[in-house]
């Protein structure tokens, strides 16, 4: 990311530039959030000024609707360079709207997704997947808004081969101990030609049920949608509530949340090593970072009292604070544990043989998609969301991102260790600073006025975003949530169609480290 | 390779004890609740069933039914009546037969016990 030139507002000429273009829609700004009003008929016009603008990415795309008013389109746009987030809105009064894939694929996903909730659709002719409705007749879902008039015909089914290739059906269900997960997998033998994903087994319309619930209500099951890396999507609910609600959560319930997403971060990186281990059958090494994993846990728990850090977060503030004796104490050993076993992993040639060159990302794919995290890190793409929109306790403490060259399995494994390091690094710090419970106000608290926020968390897979609304008795009318998964699976199979054969594909998805509990949500 | 074979036989046997007797970190694991049904109205029990998130509890007249495979332990039951629910402590749940696994909790009636079926909770 390069340095831009800043005004006295602390943002680029570029940006005052791209606002005064928008600006002529109507916009507001709510700290590093921008809202604009964009009207449909200018929508093309607007994603693609954006789109243009330095540093601009597509971070996510969603709609709502209320029984009696038309589909509202959100386009999330992460301004890193700028320090700030752009939502366009967009009336959608008709069945179609702009085809925005065209001109930021990053949008296509979710295109597919607005599709099977609301009914409505990209014009044009474009075939759209299938996301989250299984290809049975008359089954159905419970839906955001209304029914679209037919089923998705998906760009990828059904799927045309030809020569020697063929096509191998893998899943739903795997192997013990992993989550299930369809792959069409295109092959003329062991090379792998194509891939394709389906993720409908695990849909559990999460966003649908969040609907009347309070924030507090809604946490318990936000935090739960993903199961490992509870603490960053939480954060950036929470978050989102906490705009909507007007809190401002204390400084040192920001530090123990901090604590518990760095802590997060650790364990589930070691976990990372621990399944490339195995999916390059190095059993010992899995052995040596399950070690790691276990005793992270244990941290965990002793720290926060849970394993999984759940039940830390708290709308307005954490509910519990960090043991920072135990931390202090076990945190050196329990890393240390991962240390030694990652420096004996990265001198095993017959380990590096198989990472190197191995499910090879680009830059620029990784930039198209809109991919966040350690895989967009692995391409040499410095997104970070502590680094880029900090919260209050990053602020200060300047977070070092880890980035690597050459987008292929190495390049994230050495993201994963540097990210390791730095998190340890991290948590001394806030302890230093001090951590503990504490609310900004009663939970749950209910505005004046119907309100909503944008929240935001980089968690252990990379950016979370979360975007709700509220009504007058601080119920939620809408709620998004964007893990980190949602947009990195859309570059695995750019990944896994890179000069891979069958065998690469377990250790490509353990460098991914994704949820699909997460993207199917 | 040989740098992971003698890494094996340097760090040992890394294990627990555990069945011979629990693991230290076994106090820091969430365990299912533990009912008072003493403490327990239908008022309240109705009040436990709403929060339950995987369907665990049931009412049935007079009587708490909870389905201990049903249970994760997420603790929204203690902390929504925190008078009438403990952790159990207990983390061994396994049965040969489903039935066991289902647990009846008879509550009581403006103080007054009702002797409406067993009281056993994990």
């Amino acid at each position: 990311m390069t340095a831009v030139q800043r005004d006295q507002t602390g943002r680029d000429p570029g940006l005052a530039g791209l606002l005064a273009g928008l600006g002529q829609y109507g916009r507001a700004a709510d700290g590093p959030v921008i809202t604009a009003d964009v009207p449909v008929t200018r929508l093309e016009e607007a994603v693609r000024r954006i789109a243009a603008h330095p540093g601009a990415r597509l971070a996510d795309m969603f709609a709502s609707a209320t029984s009696h008013d038309p589909v509202v389109l959100r386009l999330v746009w992460g301004l890193d360079a700028d320090h700030a987030y752009l939502i366009t809105e967009s009336v959608i009064d008709a069945e179609r709207y702009p085809p925005l894939s065209d001109i930021a694929p990053a949008a296509f996903h979710e295109e597919c997704e607005i599709y099977e909730q609301f009914g409505i659709r990209p014009a044009g002719a474009k075939p759209l997947n299938r996301v989250a409705l299984p290809p049975i007749p008359g089954f159905d879902l419970p839906r955001l808004g209304h029914a679209p008039a037919g089923p998705p015909v998906g760009v990828h089914a059904p799927h045309v081969v030809g020569g020697h290739a063929f096509e191998f059906p893998f899943g739903p269900v795997r192997q013990v101990g992993v989550e299930s997960l369809y792959y069409g997998l295109v092959t003329s033998g062991e090379e792998v030609v194509d891939l394709y994903l389906f993720t409908w087994h695990k849909h559990r319309g999460m966003e649908w049920r969040l609907q009347g619930r309070t924030p507090r209500d809604a946490l318990f099951h936000v935090e739960r949608t993903e199961g490992l890396g509870a603490v960053g999507p939480a954060w950036a609910f929470a978050a989102a509530a906490e705009t909507a609600l007007g809190l401002d959560p204390p400084a040192q319930a920001e530090r123990a949340r901090a604590v518990a997403l760095e802590l997060d971060r650790l364990y589930n990186h070691a976990a990372a090593t621990a399944a490339l281990c195995q999916s390059t059958g190095l059993v010992i090494g899995q052995a040596a970072a399950e070690i790691a994993l276990e005793r992270l846990l244990r941290l965990n728990a002793a720290a926060f009292g849970h394993r999984y850090l759940f039940g830390v977060v708290d709308i307005g503030g954490a509910a519990v604070g960090p043991d920072a004796a135990a931390l202090r104490r076990d945190l050196p050993g329990a890393y240390g544990e991962l240390r030694r076993a990652a420096d004996a992993l990265l001198t095993t040639n017959s380990f590096l043989d198989r990472l190197e060159a191995t499910g090879i990302l680009s830059q620029e794919a990784a930039r198209r998609l809109g991919l966040v995290g350690p895989v967009a890190r692995g391409t040499g793409l410095p997104v970070d969301a502590r680094a880029d929109h900090p919260a209050v306790p990053y602020a200060a403490l300047a977070p070092i991102v880890a980035t690597a060259d050459g987008g292929d399995v190495l390049a994230r494994f050495r993201v994963l260790l540097a990210e390791a390091a730095e998190s340890v690094r991290l948590i001394e710090e806030m302890l230093e600073a001090g951590t503990g419970p504490g609310r900004a106000g009663p939970p749950g608290h209910p505005s004046a006025a119907p309100a909503s926020g944008l929240g935001w968390a980089e968690s252990c897979r990379g950016e979370a975003l979360a975007w709700v609304a509220l009504d007058d008795r601080g119920r939620i009318t809408r709620a998004r949530l964007r893990p980190a998964s949602v947009r990195n699976w859309r570059g695995f199979d750019d990944a896994c169609r890179s000069q891979n054969v069958f065998t690469d594909i377990p250790i490509i998805e353990a460098s991914f480290w994704l949820t699909v509990a997460g993207t199917a949500r | 390779m040989p740098l992971w074979f003698v890494r094996g036989l340097r760090r040992g046997v890394v294990t627990t004890r555990y069945p011979a007797r629990p693991d230290d970190s076994a106090a820091l694991l969430p365990t299912p609740p533990s009912f008072r049904a003493e403490a327990l109205t239908v008022a309240l029990a109705d009040r436990l069933v709403a929060v339950c998130p995987s369907r665990a509890l049931t009412r049935r007249r007079e009587v708490l039914v909870y389905d201990v495979g049903a249970c994760t332990a997420c603790g929204r039951c203690r902390a929504e009546v925190p008078a009438a629910v403990t952790d159990s402590g207990q983390f061994e749940l396994a049965a040969t037969v489903r039935a066991r696994l289902i647990k009846h909790v008879p509550l009581t009636h403006d103080g007054r016990h009702l002797e409406t079926g067993e009281k056993d909770s994990p």
